[in-house]
């Protein structure tokens, strides 16, 4: 059921706007973890479709940002239990040298976005091969 | 809940310093903060104290309408299939489990912040919640328990004849 999402690329210079809409937005939570090949950034978006996600990179930055819709009329309801709040995600990652930026793919599944950062070409691990004289 | 009167800005007839003045956003800010404080302390750094999902279980909503009784609870990446609900007198349970990614390659941890394993958490319904009349989906994550409310936990409309 995972859906690809498409990397978007910045487009010249992209003003920094505020966002007027009356969110509140979180930090997911994430893991990041190193493959021999890539780096996966698994966050937590739940709430979140794949029409809503918006993903950014520019100047090293990586951004993620996740839309979600409100689930109830949040001015109308009346909670009996209100332990998280329902808002937007945002989390930008300073991403270094030896990304393969192009390639850079997005998917998300039951509420966890998954983002796959290949390595290029030049920084991946290679062996050695020892010739025996 | 609120314990510290805060007046909502946009009922205040009183005249509002400029938007953009500085103090004029450092008391949104602080508006904003104490809301949060009281309204959903997840929100704030106790959200340490209690992360998304640990062994406290899952963080809950549950929201009351005319109709039904609503409760949402944050699951990202567990699977459906994966998750058990129960009631029992009147005692919502939702349990499960999240399992680690199924790759064991090598892998080498940068940052976890992400929580895996088994999670439980119950909860008391409201006696107008029928338990029969429960309606569970899960969708981006997100499980969503419609429980209808009893006939007679339902408001009525009674209508004032004019004579």
């Amino acid at each position: 059921m995972s859906t690809n999402v498409t990397v978007k690329k910045p487009e010249g210079e992209v003003a920094r706007v505020e966002r007027t809409r009356d969110r509140q937005t979180y930090m997911p939570n994430v893991d990041i973890i190193e493959t021999p090949d890539a780096f996966v950034v698994l966050a937590d978006v739940p709430g979140v479709s794949a029409d809503g996600v918006d993903i950014r990179f520019e100047q090293g930055v990586l951004t993620l940002h996740g839309r979600v819709e409100p689930r109830q009329d949040e001015q109308h309801t009346c909670y009996l239990l209100r332990e998280y709040g329902v808002g937007d995600y945002l989390r930008s990652f300073q991403i270094g040298e030896g990304i393969d930026s192009e390639k850079i793919e997005a998917t998300l599944k039951d509420g966890v976005m998954e983002l796959r950062l290949p390595k290029s070409e030049a920084f991946r691990p290679r062996k050695i091969a020892v010739k025996a004289s | 809940m609120n314990l510290i009167p805060w007046r909502n800005k946009r009922e205040g007839g009183e005249s509002e310093p400029a938007a953009d003045h500085p103090l004029a956003r450092l008391r949104s800010e602080m508006d904003q903060l104490f809301e949060r404080f009281w309204r959903e302390p997840s929100a704030l750094g106790m959200a340490d104290f209690w992360p998304r999902m640990s062994a406290l279980g899952p963080r809950v909503n549950m929201a009351e309408s005319d109709q039904d009784i609503t409760v949402t609870a944050e699951l990202p990446g567990v699977d459906p299939k994966d998750v058990d609900i129960s009631i029992s007198g009147d005692v919502l349970t939702i349990r499960g489990e999240k399992k680690q990614e199924k790759e064991d390659r090598k892998r080498d941890y940068h940052c976890v912040e992400r929580s895996y394993g088994r999670f439980q958490r119950s909860i008391r319904l409201p006696g107008s919640a029928d338990p029969d009349k429960v309606d569970a989906t899960f969708r981006n994550g997100v499980l969503t328990l419609t429980l209808q409310k009893r006939p007679d936990a339902r408001p009525r409309r009674i209508a004032v004849k004019s004579e």
